[in-house]
């Protein structure tokens, strides 16, 4: 879970309780639908809530959060149905007496009584997930466990509710048929192709409270296959570096890539590595290689490790789009790691790429600033990222430095950095990111200014050193430190 | 004859089997030792007593092929140092020296042996262990023990790596070469009665300057190569340029050297001697001379490289 | 006066001299540009990086110097080097060129340019080349004048001799090490012929730096020697030679015994020895003279000179016993090897083993030297006709190292410098004669010498060739010029500069025009022959292979750092690593893991006993392995695709090595077949088969042809259909083409049975489980 989002109010927590156990006769559950897609490292949670106010003016909903659900969730965000903009949610932390995560919503318009909305909550979890078998050979399936609760829970009363688990693939080995539930008269659970339903649930009273979950709560587990590498980058630093002189936006990822699948049992074997890439049914937990969409309009890109270049990568290029034209094209990079990259195998490496500054910043002449748009991560579909560390580093001499992060980082810091043909150095501007997911990329907006004086600095630093140079030179050969005339 | 062979080997069995007692053998071997000075010549029989299967004694067997009618020569050039180093171990005080046997079987006295072994090549040397007694090998090793060929057929390393299964080192000393140092000595001598001769030749800059040249350019010919490696002067089938980049034969040596002489020649003419040249018409026809020499001799050279490395892409005349 | 062609007259002496230095530093630094580029084909055609074997240790040295400072990599123990044993870096290599590259590195950042580590080390020898160039610049200088100087240097700066050790990324001693040379030696003729102890200095401390870089120092230890020997035996003997030897034994000796490794060898051992009797015989010489000078008495002098020759010959004796009562080492196995070339095959098979110690061929002198070969001889003839100091000097340089290179491959590199300077005298000599536009006809006027230089590329030549030649005329007006014929010119010629010169020169232009013509085109091709050797011979890593798609384009073969960079990363940091020792360097710079032997080859019954491992058959390995704690066992196998560079074509040498120290459990004869072939398909020996490196080689290499013969690609046999089995390893990881195969050892049985029962009963029970795998087709 962010927990960012927590820092500021979880203080206030304490202030707030009231108002939610208030709150918790305010609204009823008309209906609760989650759907839960499983995945490899990524698990999306969408949970629809159809609310109906029984008070006039109700309009923070607060939603509850287990112990395990929030460990597992990365992203969590709130929209009215078939809207696209978010609703304002707050963090109220850890409540302990009902041991949950709270958060409420601001409804965008207070509701009457009887009146209703659907809120539509999207979770991404990460780690959710953990290969069964622990182990595989090299031929074998690979499947994934997924726990979760039976029942979606809220502070207020429900009327019906269900839970669909859609897995990737049709191949589910096991699913849990939870024993005497109450809440339902028909069966439990339902399983349609890749897709296994449990409830409907009928009137549930206020969950969202211990002794509920203790007594009613059940767990759930689903054993899947999986046919695709489950992919964790357990550290990302990009470094993105400014330069006016070259008009060039340099970006910088190293890569530390880990195959979170089943544990490689025995040895790899290149032989059957071979034949099986040659009746092309490779292993589901090997990743051969890893399809990159990078932004459009880049050069130079440069991609080695800690021994040197690797050359085992296909490259296209497409040129970059004129502004404002929403055209999303992209630069394919198929990247082969040096190994076949198997269960429980690392491999780091070094990804870059030069692009034109103009496709990334502009130049605000009312302020006089430069704006830079920096992209935080290169998305990477159904992998987590686990540590980020973004560096922007700014032409030298830039002054007046102001970020605006798309979410608000766990660390922020701005230190100098100092390169090539430097005098004073640059602002650099670090910020660190845990946990995050294909929901998490965002820009990073940098504004700046860059006085004139400062892009003289290279030149005249240059030109001292050589005329010194000289001088010196001139000196030297003109002195004459012979003790004895010729 | 063929057919004998496997009867013969037929008739040897016998032997290993119904073989004497250890000690009647050991006495035998002693006394047969004895006679031929620390050599012991075999046949079936004595090979089959030598190699008893119960030895309490180690022995090297020398299998070989001396007949002229085989016609081996390393085995006419490896017999002599064998037989000086058996010779050298005849030396031994007798405790030790009863514990180790040398003995040769000649090919023609001892076929079914060699049927026996296998052996298609001569001069071969086993070492065989003792099977019994304190000398007998940890390993338990009864096979025999192949001598390495790979220093030659010299006396010195074969006592040297022999003299590792003895039960005491082997007393060889390469006998002294008088002939060599008796020509040392004579040369000297030469040279030192005739120093008012030889003076001048050594005072003189060119006598210098023509050995350093010659041996600069024997050097750079590959003579090193030839004599390390023992490269012979020509090939099989009188080719006389060896096919491969690194590798040539004694000839390429002198044809090299010579041409690099020659255009080195043509150089210094241009440089040194046309210049002196007082009338136009000789100086000119010198120089285009020497130019044209320089051009065919260097064409020269590059094709002989040419064949030497394929694949090099430039040439010239030729 | 008669001109073959007219020239400017109206150009005052500064100008010209001015001018022609301007142009020679133009021409210098255009050379030192070529010289850096053509060494960079490496990097154009593959990448930035550390080639071949020896320069991945250095490099990861100087990675230490430049992360944890100059004193942690002084002391530096090596645990991963030589597993168990470890090994004390510090005191185990010459430091130069680390230090070299740290200082770079610290001045660079100093500077706030931040340069990779690596680039440093890679375009290390590229730079020092240039420099190179320079100093061969100086020396020529000192022995012809400028113009012979520029060709040496050009010459220097492209010959493939050279280049071969010194492309971008072969980080290698030798990179900087021939700057050193020559620059030592320009500084010795210097002080020879000043006689200043500031350049007797100069040459103590490029000694010292040499000493600390490359082994190869013992070249000078006693190239100087020999030389002042000479000169002394000539009777050459001065107060210039004096000082000039005097100051830099003393100060290079102290200077020398600084770096740890060399420590007091210059006292103890015999390299060095011939240095110090020089120096007492010079210290008698000069007494000699000394007394000489104030006794004026035959009798005398001639005792005293007796005297001296008796002391000298003392001397060696005394030597000879300390050598005999063992106070002095004698000389080391690599050194004596030169001598007795018999010798390395025989007792040091390590060194015998290495390709680059093999003798050399004579198409390999052509390779590297071109044209420069034939006109060695001719610019030796040149320096003998005016036989100065530093003359003496070329021509012990070139009878010695043209021996050395003979013997040795590697020692081509002390050769290349002084053929590019005796063919640049050569050639600029006859350039000289031939662009000089003056003919010979005696003429009254004797005109006054102005003095000047001669450099081929400039108005100042023509201008100071005729001034020069001017002088020449002026003395042949007097003489007479009545010769004629070869013999009489060959006379002359001899004749050189002690008798006067007669009247020479070139008549016409068509002659002065084909000479010239004729070299400039022997340039060319030279130019294009060396661009032709180094593209194609000199510029590969040997780390990554290139070969050729069926379009023509090329293809990387990367197995080596694939299986590297799989060790470093899927491995533990302490997973001990057993290869034959080419590769330990390697696997420590890009596995980083620790190995039982590597490329500085100190501890010969290490390497037997990872020979003997790798040659007997498994279950006696295996203790072995246990015994060293090996996890994983890297062997190279380019049977695949035909990488001929192999561990099956070394596995004789492995056999041998190890046969040096077990010949009771270790033969090559059993690892040929009767008929004594080596080879490794189904008539191979017995011995062979069971070894382990055969075993790791061809497991299950056969599988993959399925059904069709397995075929060898370098041996070119067809290996047997039914493969070895391993029972006390398992296949942990091979490389794309196959060529590295890495094997992890298994551990001990749990049940305490040993690993073959073991297995066996593991498969049986397979057996009965499972039906038997899908049989593989063959894969394209």
């Amino acid at each position: 879970m962010p927990r960012h989002w927590r820092a500021p109010l979880s203080l206030l927590l304490s202030a707030f309780l009231p108002l939610c156990t208030l709150a918790a006769n305010s609204f009823e559950n008309t209906a609760i639908v989650r759907t839960v897609e499983l995945g490899g490292a990524l698990v999306h949670v969408t949970t629809t809530y159809a609310v109906k106010a029984l008070e006039d003016g109700s309009s923070v909903y607060t939603i509850a959060l287990g112990e395990r659900e929030h460990a597992h969730t990365a992203w969590l965000e709130a929209k009215l149905k078939g809207q696209t903009e978010r609703l304002p949610l707050e963090d109220f932390g850890y409540h302990r007496d009902s041991g949950f995560y709270l958060y409420t919503i601001e409804l965008p318009k207070a509701l009457n009584v009887n009146q209703t909305s659907n809120l539509v909550i999207e979770t991404v979890q990460t780690h959710a997930t953990y290969p069964w078998p622990e182990e595989a050979a090299q031929k074998d399936p690979q499947s994934l466990k997924y726990h979760s609760e039976l029942l979606v829970l809220s502070p207020y009363k429900t009327a019906v509710q269900r839970t669909k688990i859609r897995s990737p693939s049709p191949q589910v080995h096991s699913y849990t048929t939870p024993e005497d539930v109450e809440f339902t008269t028909d069966a439990v659970v339902t399983k349609a192709g890749a897709t296994i339903t449990y409830g409907p649930f009928y009137d549930i009273p206020p969950s969202a409270i211990q002794d509920f979950v203790d007594k009613k709560q059940k767990e759930i587990v689903i054993h899947y296959a999986f046919d695709y590498p489950v992919l964790e980058i357990t550290e990302l630093r990009r470094t993105a570096e400014i330069s006016h002189w070259g008009a060039n936006l340099n970006i910088q990822d190293n890569i530390n890539l880990h195959n979170a699948g089943p544990r490689l049992k025995g040895h790899f074997s290149r032989l059957e590595h071979q034949s099986q890439a040659y009746f092309g049914k490779a292993a589901p937990h090997v990743l051969p290689s890893l399809q990159l969409h990078l932004p459009a309009g880049i050069h130079d890109v440069y991609y080695y490790d800690l021994v040197g270049n690797v050359s085992t990568s296909h490259l296209r290029t497409t040129p970059s789009t004129p502004k404002g034209t929403e055209a999303n094209r992209f630069s394919f990079l198929e990247l082969r790691p040096r190994y076949p990259l198997l269960g429980g195998w690392n491999y780091s490496f070094t990804l870059g790429w030069d692009s034109s500054l103009s496709d990334y910043a502009g130049f605000d002449s009312k302020t006089g600033k430069y704006v830079v748009g920096v992209p935080i991560m290169t998305v990477i579909p159904s992998v987590v990222v686990d540590d980020a560390e973004v560096a922007i580093i700014l032409p030298e001499g830039a002054t007046d430095v102001d970020y605006y992060a798309p979410y608000p980082a766990l660390s922020e810091s701005i230190s100098t950095h100092i390169t090539y043909l430097d005098t004073i150095g640059r602002p650099k501007v670090t910020l660190k990111y845990q946990q995050l997911t294909d929901k998490h990329g965002g820009v990073i907006y940098v504004t700046y200014k860059v006085p004139f004086t400062a892009h003289l600095r290279k030149p005249v630093a240059v030109a001292t050193a050589f005329i010194g140079f000289f001088a010196l030179a001139f000196a030297v050969k003109r002195v004459d430190i012979r003790l004895r005339r010729k | 004859m063929l057919l004998l062979l496997p009867l013969l080997a037929l008739l040897s069995i016998p032997f290993c089997l119904a073989a004497p007692s250890a000690e009647s053998a050991h006495e035998q071997l002693v006394k047969l030792a004895a006679a031929n000075n620390g050599l012991i010549k075999l046949d079936d029989n004595l090979y089959n007593l030598l190699t008893h299967p119960n030895r309490n004694w180690s022995a090297s067997i020398h299998l070989t092929a001396l007949d002229p009618r085989r016609r081996c020569a390393p085995c006419k050039e490896f017999d002599p140092s064998f037989t000086a180093v058996a010779k050298a171990w005849s030396q031994v005080p007798k405790p030790q020296r009863d514990n180790h046997f040398f003995a040769t079987a000649d090919f023609d006295d001892t076929m079914a042996t060699f049927q026996r072994l296998g052996l298609q090549s001569a001069p071969v040397v086993h070492i065989h262990l003792p099977v019994e007694g304190d000398r007998r090998p940890a390993s338990g090793r009864t096979a025999p023990i192949v001598y390495d060929f790979s220093n030659g057929f010299d006396a010195g390393p074969l006592a040297e790596q022999l003299s590792v299964y003895t039960p005491v080192p082997i007393p060889y000393k390469a006998p002294i070469d008088w002939a060599k140092y008796g020509t040392a000595v004579g040369v000297g001598l030469i040279i030192l009665s005739g120093i008012r001769v030889f003076l001048p030749i050594l005072r003189s800059r060119w006598a210098w300057a023509a050995g350093t040249v010659i041996t600069s350019l024997v050097m750079t010919s590959g003579f090193m190569f030839v004599r390390i490696r023992g490269m012979p002067q020509s090939g099989a089938n009188g080719q006389w340029i060896a096919p491969g980049y690194q590798n040539q034969f004694g000839q390429e040596v002198q044809v090299v050297s010579f041409i690099y002489g020659l255009l080195s020649a043509a150089f210094l003419m241009l440089t040194l001697v046309t210049p002196y040249q007082t009338q136009p018409y000789r100086q000119r026809a010198q120089i285009y001379l020497w130019s044209g020499v320089i051009l065919v001799m260097f064409s020269v050279l590059i094709s002989l490289f040419r064949v030497k490395n394929r694949g090099y892409p430039f040439k010239l005349l030729l | 006066m008669p001109l073959a062609y007219s020239l400017p007259s109206d150009l005052s002496p500064a100008t010209v001299t001015n001018t022609s230095s301007l142009l020679r530093i133009i021409a210098l630094a255009l050379i030192s540009g070529a010289a850096i580029a053509s060494r960079l084909f490496a990097v154009v055609n593959f990448e930035s990086i550390i080639h071949e074997f020896d320069p991945w240790f250095n490099y990861r040295a100087t990675k230490v110097l430049a992360e944890k400072g100059f004193y942690a990599f002084w002391n530096w123990f090596d645990h991963t080097a030589w597993y168990p044993l470890g090994r004390v870096v510090g005191g185990t290599i010459y430091p130069g060129l680390m230090a070299t590259s740290g200082v770079i590195y610290n001045v660079l950042h100093a500077l706030n340019l931040p340069v990779d580590i690596r680039n440093i080390c890679v375009l290390l020898a590229p730079g020092f080349s240039a420099l190179t160039a320079w100093s061969t610049y100086m020396f020529t200088k000192e022995l012809k004048d400028e113009s012979a100087g520029l060709l040496a240097a050009a010459f220097i700066g492209i010959a493939p001799g050279y280049i071969s050790r010194s492309v971008a990324g072969s980080y290698d001693n030798e990179a900087i090490a021939i700057f050193l040379l020559m620059f030592t030696f320009y500084s010795w003729i210097k002080a020879l012929k000043t006689g200043s102890a500031f350049f007797g200095t100069l040459t103590a401390l490029f000694y010292f730096y040499m000493v600390a870089a490359w082994g190869g120092y013992a070249f000078i230890t006693n190239m100087i020697p020999l030389h002042a020997l000479t000169l002394i035996l000539m009777g050459r003997f001065s107060s210039r030679l004096y000082v000039a030897y005097s100051s830099w034994y003393a100060i290079g000796t102290l200077a020398s015994m600084q770096v740890p490794f060399v420590g007091f060898q210059p006292v103890r051992t015999s390299e060095h020895m011939a240095a110090l009797g020089v120096f007492g015989l010079l210290q008698i010489v000069a007494f000699a003279e000394l007394v000489r000078a104030h006794v004026s008495s035959r009798q005398f002098q001639s005792i005293l000179f007796g005297s001296v020759i008796v002391i000298g010959v003392l001397g060696v004796l005394a030597f000879a016993g300390l050598t005999y009562k063992g106070w002095i080492a004698p000389w080391t196995g690599r050194f004596y090897s030169l001598w007795d070339t018999g010798y390395a095959k025989k007792y040091i098979p390590i060194i015998a083993s290495v390709s680059e110690h093999q003798p050399t061929a004579w198409p390999s002198f052509f390779m590297d030297l071109q044209f420069l070969i034939f006109l060695f001889p001719a610019g030796v003839i040149l320096c003998f006709r005016e036989l100065r100091d530093e003359h003496v000097f070329v021509i012990i340089y070139a009878v010695v190292a043209s021996y050395f290179a003979g013997v040795m491959v590697r020692l081509m590199l002390t050769l290349t410098p002084v053929v590019c300077v005796a063919a640049a005298v050569a050639f600029s000599s006859l350039l000289d004669t031939y662009i000089d536009p003056v003919e010979p006809e005696v003429s009254e006027v004797a005109v006054p010498v102005t003095g000047g230089d001669s450099s081929a590329a400039s108005p100042a030549t023509v201008d100071g060739a005729v001034s020069s030649k001017k002088a020449k005329k002026a003395a042949a007006a007097v003489a007479d010029a009545s010769s004629t014929g070869i013999a009489s010119g060959i006379v002359a010629a001899i004749g050189g500069q002690s008798k006067s010169p007669k009247a020479r020169g070139i008549f016409g232009l068509d002659t002065r025009f084909l000479i010239v013509v004729n070299a400039l085109g022997m340039l060319l091709f030279f130019v294009l022959h060396c661009t032709y050797v180094t593209s194609s011979a000199y510029s590969s890593p040997s780390v990554v292979l290139a070969s050729q798609n069926p379009d023509g384009s090329q293809h990387i073969i990367d197995d080596f750092r694939e299986a590297y960079y799989w060790l470093r990363q899927n491995t533990p940091q302490d997973a001990v690593v057993m290869s034959w020792w080419d590769y330990g360097y390697q696997i420590a710079g890009m596995a980083d893991r620790p190995t039982l032997v590597d490329n500085n080859t100190w501890n010969n019954t290490h390497i037997a006993t990872v020979g003997k491992a790798m040659s007997s058959p498994e279950e006696v390995a295996y203790p072995i392995l246990r015994k060293h704690d090996v996890d994983y066992v890297l062997i190279i196998f380019g049977g695949l695709i035909g990488y001929s560079g192999d561990d099956i074509n070394k596995f004789l040498w492995m056999v041998r090595i190890a046969q040096g120290v077990w010949p009771d459990e270790i033969q090559e004869p059993n690892y040929f077949t009767p008929k004594g072939e080596y080879r490794i398909d189904d008539a191979a020996s017995p011995t062979m088969k069971n070894s382990l490196m055969y075993k790791m080689s061809y497991y299950r290499f056969a599988e993959l042809f399925g059904g069709s013969q397995a075929v060898d690609r370098v041996r070119g046999q067809q290996v047997p259909k039914t493969g070895p089995t391993l029972d006390y390893l398992d296949e942990a990881f091979t490389s794309e083409n196959w060529i590295v195969r890495i094997y992890q050892v298994k551990k001990e049985d749990l049940l305490g049975r040993d690993l073959k029962t073991a297995n066996a009963f593991a498969n049986g029970k397979k057996r009965k489980k499972s039906k038997p795998l899908a049989r593989r087709k063959a894969l394209a």
